[in-house]
């Protein structure tokens, strides 16, 4: 059984190889000739000013919480969807008034203006 | 495959609550600038039409649906017929403080009547996975209810230690459920119990369990040494989120001792009455004690707290599980007064936080024992009322607090506990005297604030009511003790 | 084939397995990184071609003038090949030279699991879509990491845009694809490329009107266009709007680095494209009865979804970010919400064309 996901690994460790093989290929047969103002950040040819590692945008936090919100309910659908000929009626009801609860809570986001960006 | 369609009946009251609750929040999105009232009265009428489907629903029947997931018995249909009183008026009661500093939102109706569904279901659960659930709906709507005041940085930085210590709680306590499921290979709460007697449990994994599962029990409940949330939070919070998580939890943290240690975990009673003893005492010494010490009255209602709910403990030590074959009534009676404790302590809150939110106003906030200096001059009732609720805390008859603590001690001494009822009677006594300084301060002395009392007149007659209910149940306390036994009596056969 | 490879098998013992599995590996990885080298020219050319221009044509094999244009990719790559590749002084080293990998080896991963034909499938895993969604959820990593590792301002503006952006489309698309599991009751890939062959118009000899695309062709767009977004491709480009953000979360890559990166974007167009073909057009599947059904019609369909990559680029001028978290919040989800729905309500009714 187990033994089917060996290619995937395989492939997965050869993947990352070929992510690995172009840089040092670069590296070896590219120059390297560094010097401070070319290792400096990019900002259109302005010094560099304040942190990088600045405060931003609280929407981007907000984003990833819904995300992970309707992610986790795509995972808790793939197993429903799978056997849904099988639970017939009851599991498609069962899962209605699952969607109808998100649902509700997706209408409240929206209104509440979670979703905007303007 | 086909599958049974559960009984739904018996959790009809919790199916209403969430309807509506999805029914609140859609009102509170869709309802225009002068429908304020709405969520508020939908609210209420949640409540009061869950009251009547539980009251409707009761059977003297025990039924279990969902698999056996949820239990419907007298116990449950008693505490949660309280938990929809209380709730009620802590809605009432909060109003006024919430609109005077713009906290009264939907979010706050939704997040309250989530946090009832999550009490009904932790008082419903028969089963490990449903009580921890509905412990988790209740802990996170109170979480972001203590935060509803995002500028107060006092009440962030409370919901933030709640937070944190709530998550480590729950931690101990699905710690300890893995433990029992462990040794019993069963999750419901009655298979469980059934599991004990079988001599191939592993008793040590078993025990090993149980000592999370009290730490997490007396987390919840604020018991010592578990109790470091409970000022700062009391303290922290906005008064009206303060008097909902000093009053309705306390309902569920009962049923939740109950369906744990008493339905899950009977032959082990000798070791968890052990731990509940030692938590009891030391509770109900440090909170008494410490209360004197506070001149914020939400932190001294905190300590307060705390002791009550060390006296509630006892009534569940004083249980003598090896009667439970024999039908003896001792045993539904020393459980029935910890239950009976729970609800005169939840009235009892419920009015002290009651008339704290009726001394505040827009800018006003009613905290310190000054605040509370000379009420007798301003308002001769509300002073009388506070005397009341105070002089019940205290244990002075005949008060419902009284009763409840003459039943727990009662039921003490029957177990053959001499010494902590003597021990638990001198620290009520040391802990009467921070409950009479308040009415001291009342009576006594010159008021700071002379300014007229502002409150609503639902919130005024429905306080009245409430103190009412402390001074008539105290005249008549059998009925109500009564209840509780049987209710308890039926929820062990 | 089977005689030719015995002697080899039995030379090689217990290490024939892993061999013969890399054998295999470099068989699929080898042609794509040549699809990817030439959809860069294909790119070029095309959308010369819409703006009646002629794209590159100088470059040439052997000064053969025919040919002309056929060995920019080559000449590309051999260029970024020798060009340095500089370490900003401000970034942090090791993430930044594991972001580009991070971002390369999802795209080439999920290949494991694409049949290409009837049992031509490198691992035919039950959990094969489960993969797809698991490792291409991976590659917004790289986006983040590059972002952050790289220290510099429009890095990282780019790369909080890019990964809200991937994000809010991977909602979209896992609806879409749970949509997909409900109608072929399966995660195997090569399942639901057979499921699509059945059904009323398949037996009547028109297979290919009994793909997924019809009963589900809203999840199809959505999907289709969701899939645009992942890639960041044109018209959801703005991670690396250069008149915004210059080159978003690549700007301080140079050299191989940045090629990598460029690597994994086309990578993943062809992998979203061959997905879409086997997810909603009928994989290796002939669209009629009378064609035999095979490998060239799994590439000639992802040639065919990867054509209007091109054309979306070519035609559509730059969404706004608002307007891309708007089409992806307010209208995708919604959309596949109610499909959801209305294909689980026609499987529960008699009418259901799937039993």
């Amino acid at each position: 059984m187990l033994i089917e996901y060996f290619p995937i690994l395989l492939f997965i460790l050869i993947g990352i190889g070929f992510g690995f093989v172009p840089m040092i290929a670069g590296k070896l047969v590219g120059p390297s000739k560094p010097d401070p103002e070319k290792l400096s950040p990019y900002e259109c040819g302005f010094e560099a000013f304040e942190d990088t590692r600045m405060k931003f945008d609280v929407r981007y936090y907000l984003v990833a919480i819904l995300f992970i919100l309707f992610d986790l309910e795509i995972a808790f659908l793939f197993p429903w969807a799978i056997v849904l000929e099988e639970i017939g009626m009851f599991g498609f009801v069962a899962m209605m008034i699952f969607l109808g609860i998100l649902v509700v809570g997706f209408i409240y986001e929206w209104k509440k203006g979670a979703l905007d960006w303007e | 495959m086909n599958f049974p369609l559960p009984d739904f009946f018996p959790a009809s009251a919790e199916i209403f609550v969430l309807v509506m609750a999805c029914v609140v929040l859609l009102a509170d999105l869709f309802k225009s600038e002068r429908q304020g009232w709405l969520p508020y009265l939908l609210t209420l009428a949640t409540l009061a039409g869950a009251l009547a489907i539980q009251v409707g629903t009761a059977g003297a029947d025990t039924t279990l649906t969902f698999s056996g997931m949820f239990v419907d018995d007298r116990l449950s249909d008693v505490l949660k017929s309280c938990l929809y009183i209380t709730v009620f008026a802590v809605v009432v009661y909060s109003r006024d403080y919430l609109m005077a500093r713009g906290l009264e939102r939907g979010e706050y109706y939704l997040l309250v009547l989530f946090a009832t569904l999550g009490m009904q279901v932790m008082i419903s659960a028969n089963h490990f996975l449903t009580l921890y659930l509905g412990l988790e709906l209740l802990s996170l709507a109170i979480y972001a209810l203590v935060a509803l005041d995002r500028e107060s940085a006092r009440s962030t930085e409370a919901a933030m230690k709640y937070f944190v210590l709530g998550a480590l709680a729950s931690g101990l306590l699905l710690y300890g459920m893995s433990m029992i499921y462990g040794a019993t290979g069963t999750l419901e709460i009655s298979a469980i119990a059934r599991k004990l007697s079988d001599p191939a449990t592993n008793m040590d994994v078993l025990r090993f369990g149980l000592v999370f599962l009290v730490a997490g029990l007396a987390f919840k409940i604020g018991v010592v040494p578990f109790h470091m949330w409970i000022p700062d939070v009391y303290h922290g919070a906005p008064t009206a989120i303060t008097l909902l998580i000093g009053s309705a939890p306390k309902l569920a943290g009962f049923s939740m001792a109950i369906r744990l240690l008493v339905d899950g975990l009977p032959t082990l009673a000798v070791e968890w009455q052990q731990m509940l003893m030692m938590l009891a005492v030391l509770s109900i010494a440090l909170g008494n004690v410490v209360a004197i010490a506070q001149t914020n009255v939400k932190r001294m209602l905190a300590y307060s707290t705390i002791s009550h709910m060390g006296f509630m403990l006892l009534g569940l030590v004083s249980g003598v599980i090896e009667l439970r074959a024999s039908g003896d009534i001792q045993l539904s009676y020393a459980f029935g007064s910890a239950m009976f404790y729970t609800i005169a302590y939840v009235l009892m809150s419920a009015a002290a936080f009651g008339v704290l939110l009726l001394l505040t106003r827009a800018g006003v906030e009613a905290e310190t024992l000054d605040d509370l200096k000379g009420l007798n001059r301003r308002s001769p009732w509300f002073a009388a009322v506070l005397m009341m609720v105070m002089f019940s805390m205290a244990g002075i008859p005949f008060f419902i607090g009284f009763f409840a603590k003459l039943a727990v001690l009662q039921a003490v001494v029957a177990a053959g506990y001499l010494y902590t009822a003597v021990f638990a009677v001198m620290l009520s006594l040391i802990g009467a005297f921070f409950y009479l300084r308040v009415v001291k301060l009342m009576y006594f002395d010159e008021p700071l604030d002379t300014a007229p009392l502002v409150a609503s007149s639902e919130m005024r007659a429905l306080l009245s009511v409430n103190a009412l209910a402390i001074a008539v149940i105290g005249l008549m306390p059998q009925s109500l003790l009564t209840l509780c036994a049987t209710a308890l009596g039926q929820a062990m056969k | 084939m089977e005689a030719l490879l015995q002697p080899v098998q039995a030379l090689l013992g217990a290490a024939w397995v892993p061999v013969w599995t890399l054998v295999k590996i470099f068989a699929i990885i080898l042609p794509l990184m040549g699809c990817v080298a030439y959809l860069t020219l294909a790119e070029r050319k095309i959308i010369g071609w819409m703006q009646v221009r002629n794209g590159p044509n100088r470059v040439t094999f052997f000064g053969i003038k025919a040919l002309g244009g056929l060995a920019q990719p080559i000449a590309d790559g051999l260029k970024l090949l020798f060009k340095e590749i500089v370490l900003p002084s401000a970034s942090s080293k090791t993430l930044f030279v594991l972001a580009p990998v991070l971002a390369l080896a999802p795209s080439l991963a999920a290949w494991a699991v694409i049949p290409f034909s009837e049992g031509l499938v490198l691992a035919d895993i039950n959990a094969g879509l489960l993969y797809i969604m698991a490792i291409t959820s991976m590659g917004v990593y790289g986006v983040i990491i590059a972002g952050w590792a790289s220290n510099s301002k429009y890095a990282f503006l780019g790369s909080l845009r890019s990964a809200a952006q991937i994000v809010a489309y991977e909602i979209a698309m896992g609806f879409a694809l749970v949509t997909v599991l409900m109608v072929s009751q399966s995660l195997n890939l090569s399942d639901i490329v057979r499921g699509q062959g059945e059904g009323m118009f398949a037996n009547m000899g028109l297979g290919v009107l009994s793909w997924n695309w019809l009963p589900l062709f809203p999840m199809f767009i959505v999907y289709f266009i969701a899939g645009v977004a992942e890639t960041n491709r044109s018209p959801f480009d703005v991670v690396e709007g250069e008149s915004e953000i210059v080159a978003g979360h690549m700007i301080e890559y140079s050299g191989m680095a940045f090629a990598l990166f460029f690597l994994a974007e086309y990578a993943n167009m062809i992998l979203i494209a061959t997905l879409t073909s086997i997810m909603f057009l009928g994989g290796w599947l002939s669209p009629v009865g009378f064609l035999p059904d095979g490998f060239h019609w799994l590439a000639a369909k992802s040639a065919f979804c990867l054509f209007f990559f091109l054309w979306l680029r070519a035609t559509f001028p730059r969404y706004r970010y608002d307007q891309i978290m708007r089409l992806g919040w307010k209208v995708f989800i919604p959309v596949t919400i109610v499909w959801l729905v209305f294909i689980g309500g026609w499987m529960m009714s008699p009418l259901s064309i799937w039993k």
